[in-house]
């Protein structure tokens, strides 16, 4: 979790928690003296006030943006019609604009040709914004570790949650929904100049660099074994003779 | 063939209808002379990212003021290569990836990979395991077609068929569940036969369903089929004629639209499927108005199915006794050492298939849904091919919109019942 | 594994025994039970001669015909049209490649809505020279059909309108993925890969074509339910 901390510092750096603080300016003894309403230093009683009500709002009114591809938006569907319904949660307004959206939901697998799609809307979205990555292909590329398959849209957007399950069910999404809410209600407005700043330069730019690219696309699992044993072909380039079974 | 005609419940003037003036409104736009505006056009993308597309489908429309002169489909972005990862996987490591293809229906999926791997084996799969993949083939029918119903009926602004329609899917997602333990993605069928047999009080549970289901789909006749908004939205739009639908490859529901009674079922029965008293709806006109009527009526005849299939559900095992296929038991393991190696073989390099190929096409909830493969002798398949139904059926829409307006193209759009994860594959 | 469970009446063969891969290819096959059993194949041997290479049963009782490739486009277009065979149902069109050098083949499933046939017709493509006659003209289904299989597999169809990648990006630069010499995950790296697809230019989102779109006033004759609908249909 957390990888959405690095919305400021792009590729392969290391976000700054808290660093906003010491970017206001210092106001020690300014308006209401030590550790009054506007103390320094750390939060106090008026900017937490202000936190709980802004985050109470927020958290009780994201609207997602519904990055649906594959089977996993139908399960979003579902969780969006009557039987699940997540209204209840604040989630009423399915926002298909990115502009008036606060959650983007990556639903379903997503294949090279739509990452530039997906990055777009994610830079199309204002602060501040979290990001869900529901099922194992938005997640990891699940099953398809084929030449045509992101493998995770956390190479490409940064991940506030992930959701895993081939596809999760609706009550997997709206939990996975309920831990942002939980992460809403933690947020500092203070750290918002910091955490929640975009770099232009960064627009358009995958998240992760080449070396965490690689880090994570790493084949595991059925994948590693990509050659065909199978009787007559022979392919020059995967089959490699002690791959093939007797 | 036994085909049914779907009737028309109201004709173009709704005061004319059965059940009395259903609105005044002019359902055409009035006629007047078009203010000449120039002749500049407009390059206007939709997609891939829009809730109106049915999915990651992108179209380039050239427009004139708000008539589309020029469509031009743009696909691939769901393009997962399920082809390819095929001829990495053994043959029953394939079903798997079936049911991701139509998620709106993977039961059809399931079932047509696996027919047209025994078909190449030459195997004939027992009688109860036809009799159910006959029943889990026309619930996903009708769950492929309540999902088109609910989509479709937003993009005519009608939100609450969807609200109807998702109830119903729920029980059949129920249905999965209890059937194979997940709600989409089933994998419910091996070559041979089936991951399990059905369980207890499932077919009484589908019974249940198909008793159901008809009040919703009268509820949501009431809300459609004379609605003045509907009639106006679909009737004259989109309209194909029978030559060109075969020309362009229609097939399912769009073709039979159009009046063409070509079903899989009917023409090149599988399962039995000559047995099963059902009507082929057709349509007369090929609009979208025909098309929605089709497919109401598709449910309606699969429910007809549904009831015969769990009348005569025998009994007897699930899975074939054939070695190349079948695991033995797990006593026999145990005990011979023929068995332990014949179970090792089959696990670790998987069945094999003889040399050849084969092509199995089934009536699925969308056209004809056929899966070609072709076996070197080895576990793996050298090719696997889907001809997948929506992909042909999309292709024909730049014919079907341009002329139409903005509005038409969408309803045009959701009309076909496309879905991107199989013709993207 | 398969001792004598399958020996005796069935009507395929490479079963008994199971395949070895010392086999003779497929194609070698040929029966003579298709050509009783097929009503097309005399036929098409008595018209087009020896551009009808071979025919082969598989699977039981699925007949294919593999036929001369210059010559598929005059051959399906008999098939089509002729009144005996009526093939006007193009069900699919693809490629299979069997790797190891060997040819590409082309194949066309075909069905006849009027006598309820089907008809498998493969043509073989050297590697060295993938180009076939397209048969858009005949089947407006080939169009998205033959696109794809020259994306997948790189095979030119000559004379199709509009021949450009469907599936994969319109810049795609690792070749032709359906391919036996193309590994699973492509050719470049993963690193590679997400930094093409994010390098934005808009000539990649579009083609030249819709750059140039719409200068020409055009209108377009809509067809309409006819006079018949005007009145309800009677019940």
């Amino acid at each position: 979790m957390g990888l959405n901390d690095d919305t400021t510092t792009g590729a392969g750096e290391v976000a700054l928690p808290g660093g906003g603080v010491s970017a206001r300016p210092d106001a020690s003894g300014g308006l209401m003296g030590t550790g009054g309403l506007f103390g320094t230093g750390g939060p106090t009683f008026l900017t937490t006030k202000v936190d709980f009500v802004v985050n109470w709002a927020r958290r009780n009114s994201l609207w997602p943006m519904p990055f649906g591809t594959a089977c996993c938006a139908i399960e979003m569907m579902a969780a969006a019609a009557s039987n699940f319904d997540i209204s209840r949660f604040g989630m009423e307004r399915m926002s298909f604009s990115p502009r008036q959206a606060d959650v983007l939901i990556c639903a379903g697998r997503v294949p090279y040709k739509l990452a530039p799609v997906l990055r777009r809307i994610w830079d199309q979205m204002p602060q501040p914004k979290w990001s869900i990555s529901m099922g194992a292909c938005a997640s990891s590329g699940g099953i398809f570790d084929t030449y045509t398959m992101v493998q995770g849209i956390d190479t490409i957007i940064p991940v506030d949650v992930y959701i895993p399950g081939c596809p999760p069910r609706p009550e997997g999404l709206i939990y996975g929904l309920m831990m942002i809410q939980e992460k809403v209600r933690e947020e500092q407005l203070a750290d918002h100049q910091v955490n929640r700043a975009e770099d232009p330069l960064l627009v358009g730019v995958p998240r992760a660099g080449d070396a965490e690219v690689k880090g994570l696309t790493g084949p595991f699992g059925n994948s590693t074994r990509q050659n065909r044993v199978s009787g007559l072909v022979q392919s020059d380039r995967v089959d490699r003779p002690e791959d093939r079974l007797p | 063939m036994a085909t049914k005609t779907v009737e028309f419940a109201v004709g173009r003037n709704p005061e004319l209808g059965e059940q009395g003036g259903v609105s005044y409104a002019p359902l055409h736009p009035v006629d007047m002379p078009e203010p000449d505006l120039g002749s500049e056009h407009m390059l206007l993308n939709i997609g891939p990212q829009h809730p109106a597309t049915h999915g990651v489908l992108r179209l380039v429309c050239e427009l004139d003021g708000e008539t589309v002169l020029k469509v031009i489909p743009h696909i691939g972005y769901l393009h997962s290569g399920f082809e390819k990862l095929g001829e990495y996987r053994t043959w029953n490591q394939i079903v798997p990836l079936t049911d991701r293809m139509d998620y709106l229906a993977p039961l059809i999926y399931n079932c047509a990979y696996v027919m047209s791997v025994e078909k190449l084996m030459g195997i004939e799969v027992t009688e109860r395991c036809k009799v159910v993949r006959v029943i889990m083939m026309e619930l996903d029918r009708i769950f492929g077609h309540l999902l088109w119903l609910g989509t479709t009926a937003i993009d005519v602004g009608a939100f609450t068929p969807f609200l109807y329609a998702f109830q119903q899917r729920e029980k059949i997602y129920t249905l999965h569940e209890a059937l194979t333990g997940a709600r989409i993605t089933t994998s419910a069928t091996r070559v041979g036969g089936m991951m399990a047999d059905i369980p207890e009080g499932w077919a009484e549970a589908v019974r249940d369903f198909a008793n159901g289901l008809p009040a919703t789909l009268d509820e949501v006749n009431n809300l459609l089929t004379t609605n003045a908004i509907h009639l106006g939205r679909t009737q004259d739009i989109g309209i194909i004629s029978a030559e060109d639908a075969i020309n362009y490859g229609f097939t399912g529901p769009n073709l039979r639209a159009s009046g063409v009674p070509y079903d899989v079922r009917k023409d090149r029965p599988y399962y039995d499927y000559e047995t099963y008293d059902f009507d082929v709806p057709l349509g007369e006109h090929g609009d979208c108005y025909d098309r929605y009527l089709v497919r109401m009526e598709e449910m309606v005849q699969s429910l007809r199915i549904l009831h015969q299939a769990l009348d005569r559900l025998p009994g007897g095992p699930i899975n074939v006794e054939d070695p190349r296929v079948s695991l033995p038991s797990k006593t026999d393991c145990m005990n011979d050492m023929e068995s332990m190696i014949h179970h090792f073989k089959l696990i670790t390099e998987g069945i094999q298939a003889p040399v050849g190929d084969s092509w199995f096409s089934v009536e699925a909830s969308k056209g004809e849904l056929g899966m070609y493969v072709v076996s070197d002798g080895g576990s793996k398949p050298v090719r696997w091919r889907i001809r997948p139904p929506s992909f042909v059926n999309l292709s024909v829409i730049p014919k079907l919109a341009e002329g139409h307006l903005m509005s038409d193209l969408i309803m045009i759009n959701a009309s076909l019942d496309i879905v991107l994860g199989e013709i993207d594959r | 594994m398969s001792d004598d469970s399958a020996s005796g009446s069935n009507a395929f063969e490479g079963v008994e025994s199971g395949p070895l891969p010392s086999d003779a290819a497929p194609a070698a096959r040929a029966g003579g039970a298709g050509s009783e059993a097929h009503p097309s194949i005399p036929a098409l041997i008595e018209r087009f001669g020896d551009a009808v290479l071979h025919h082969e049963v598989t699977a039981g009782d699925q007949v294919s015909v593999i036929v001369d490739a210059g010559r598929v486009r005059e051959i399906l277009e008999w098939l089509k049209t002729h009144a005996d065979q009526h093939y006007e149902f193009l069900s699919d069109l693809t490629a299979v490649d069997f790797g190891g050098g060997r040819p590409l083949q082309v194949v066309y499933q075909l069905w006849s809505l009027a006598h309820r046939r089907n008809l498998r017709v493969k043509a073989e493509l050297p590697l060295s020279g993938l180009q076939i006659d397209s048969v858009e003209p005949l089947w407006k289904t080939a169009d998205w059909l033959e696109r794809e299989v020259y994306d997948l597999f790189g095979i030119e169809f000559v004379g199709h309108p509009d021949l450009r990648r469907i599936l994969m990006p319109e810049n795609y630069a690792e070749g032709h993925p359906l391919r036996k010499d193309f590994p699973l995950r492509g050719r470049f790296s993963r690193a590679e890969q997400t930094r093409r697809a994010l390098s934005p230019n808009v000539e990649d989102f579009y083609t030249p074509l819709e750059m140039e779109l719409g200068r020409e006033p055009q209108t377009i004759e809509l067809p309409t339910r006819g006079a018949g609908a005007a009145t309800p249909a009677e019940d």
